[in-house]
């Protein structure tokens, strides 16, 4: 093949030359024999130029094992540039079919979590402490399971009253969804009651408050109601123009209060009872409404204790709540009236109120609020009275988060609260966190 | 210095119709800016659904079309435009809302594919796969609707 390019280009070239030197050569017939000479030169360098090329040409060959030459009369071949982008062309569509073939979840189940860290006056969650604390560390597994079957897993490492690091399975759920407007959940969840049992998880980050109300803290951190439930939780939302109807019903294991806080029988419970309980909920959608949820809630439960003899009581609860979660404002109040019997003591019903209420403003830096929460507890009630934390209180309190950046906030609480009962007494508490997402 | 109210009435009526016109067509031009292409939202061929659910689609709120498991993705090259003109919301809440949506409610949030001919590709091969284009879709592919 070389020897043939040679050919050729040294053919073509003396034809050039000759056809360009011709008419000099035709229209002066007496031209010097200067230019003459001077074309041979030209030649000459041309040729040896030639050689050098096809020599060229053999080197690269023998390396890398010619292909076969082109036998005349054959196709000739598409230039080199063409064929390259033909080539990358090719790769990039088998790339984007690939990629778009490709699902999120085929590549392994991803870990999502929270975490904060602060310091204050008090710890936000006990007043036996202070200076700087550990919050929580939350990680949270939704696999993706197929068409109907869905679920989520939560689990928490947070710091006890004591400082030790206790484990948590917050949440287990496994459901099965039948349309968008029903989704049957086994396992613990977390109660559905108000708007932010439900709503504010673990996470610290996800609320814009530094901590909840005291009153509806989990279980664990002082909290006085039934946070958790292990059982069936039926949940949905039906769409009304704009506007959604939201519901859930459950039944689960009736709580035990436990060392002075309320568990809510992982394993089950000794005596079968149950606890069940609905919420009702309309969301607007509309423009002039947008963002407002408000509903309706009860339950109704049997709790025990570890007494001896043992307490028992039947826990019903009802109340309602409103929450408005917008570009600019984020308020919400939810109330809870009780009207518990004592099973076992005779001391027949008891009426508690527990309530609280928080106007937000969002700005382009964070959020400021404003709250102010307040808890009458019987405390002849046993259900209140066993309780570590089941003191009558109020508490005013006004915080800032600045949002870091999309996925870190810092937060400052300033509060006061007053103990009513069995012990009364005030705490001023000033409240740092620092709470990530990731 | 002179305020551009007070220059607006100092001058003349012909001036200030031209100084409106001018204004008008400088407000126009950026209008045309801010809103240029459309979004056409497209799903698999076989999923039906309505211009009006893709909203509810795009944030977890609809994840079934009859029995079919629909599997939102998001793409990147159109997101932006898609963000503002059919969900109305920055991508920075549209984040915070699917993180609260999957810690709330166990959801996952959308993949993302990086380029129309990506998603146009995952929507046709994905049963329930849905997605959002900034050009015209070609070939089989349900479109629900132009925004």
């Amino acid at each position: 093949m070389s020897n043939n390019i040679n050919r050729a280009f040294r053919a073509i070239l003396l034809g050039s030359v000759l056809a360009a030197g011709s008419p000099s050569i035709a229209i002066g017939a007496g031209a010097d024999a200067d230019k003459l000479a001077a074309l041979q030169q030209q030649l000459d360098a041309s040729i040896a130029m030639i050689n050098s090329l096809a020599a060229r040409v053999r080197e690269l060959e023998a390396h890398q094992g010619a292909a076969p030459a082109s036998e005349p009369g054959t196709p000739a071949a598409a230039p080199p540039d063409a064929q390259r982008i033909a080539a990358v062309e090719q790769k990039v569509a088998q790339i984007e079919t690939a990629n778009a073939t490709r699902y999120a979840d085929d590549t392994g189940l991803a870990t999502h979590g929270f975490a904060d860290v602060g310091a204050g006056t008090y710890n936000p969650y006990t007043n036996d402490a202070k200076g700087f604390y550990v919050g929580n560390l939350d990680f949270y597994l939704t696999p993706r399971l197929g068409d109907r079957t869905r679920a989520l897993f939560e689990l928490n490492f947070e710091a006890s009253a004591d400082g030790a690091i206790e484990v948590d399975l917050e949440r287990a759920q496994i459901g099965y969804q039948f349309s968008d407007q029903a989704t049957v959940w086994l396992g613990r969840f977390h109660t559905p009651y108000g708007y932010v049992n439900t709503a504010m998880h673990h996470g610290a980050w996800i609320m814009d408050a530094l901590r909840r109300p005291r009153f509806l803290q989990f279980e664990d951190q002082g909290g006085n109601l039934p946070a958790h439930t292990v059982g069936a939780w039926v949940t949905g939302a039906a769409r009304v123009g704009d506007d959604r109807v939201l519901y859930d019903l459950y039944l689960g294991n009736g709580q035990q209060i436990v060392d002075g806080t309320i568990d809510m029988r992982n394993a089950g419970n000794t005596h079968g009872n149950a606890i069940v309980g609905g919420r009702a909920g309309y969301q607007f959608g509309s423009a002039a409404w947008g963002g407002l949820t408000i509903g309706v809630h009860a339950f109704s439960s049997h709790i025990d204790d570890d007494q001896v003899p043992v307490d028992e009581t039947r826990v019903r609860a009802w109340g309602a709540y409103a929450a408005l979660d917008s570009d600019r404002w984020e308020h919400m109040a939810e109330f809870y009236i009780f009207n518990n019997q004592d099973l076992s003591g005779g001391t027949g019903y008891h009426r508690s109120e527990a309530g609280f209420a928080q106007l937000g403003y969002r700005g382009p830096w964070g959020v400021g609020y404003l709250r102010y929460e307040r808890a009458a507890l019987d405390q002849s009630d046993p259900y209140f009275a066993r309780q570590r934390a089941g003191n009558s209180y109020y508490r005013g309190a006004l915080g800032v988060r600045f949002d870091i950046d999309f996925k870190s906030a810092l937060k400052f609480e300033l509060a006061n609260t007053h103990d009513t009962d069995r012990v009364v007494d005030q705490d001023n508490e000033a409240l740092a966190q620092y709470a990530i997402r990731f | 210095m002179q305020s551009v109210s007070s220059a607006i009435r100092s001058a003349g009526p012909a001036w200030r119709r031209r100084g409106l016109l001018a204004l008008g067509g400088l407000f126009a031009g950026w209008s045309g800016a801010v809103m240029a292409g459309d979004i056409y939202v497209i799903c698999n061929a076989a999923v039906s659904l309505r211009a009006v659910e893709a909203r509810d689609l795009f944030l977890g709120e609809k994840s079934l079309a009859g029995s079919t498991r629909l599997q939102p993705a998001d793409n990147a090259a159109a997101q932006a435009a898609f963000l503002e003109k059919v969900l109305k919301v920055d991508a920075a809440k549209y984040a915070v809302i699917w993180t609260k949506k999957a810690f709330r409610d166990g959801a996952n949030p959308p993949a993302i594919k990086a380029s129309d001919a990506e998603a146009l590709a995952y929507v046709k091969a994905t049963p329930g796969g849905c997605s959002y284009l900034s050009t015209p879709p070609v070939g089989a592919v349900t479109v629900v609707g132009k925004f």
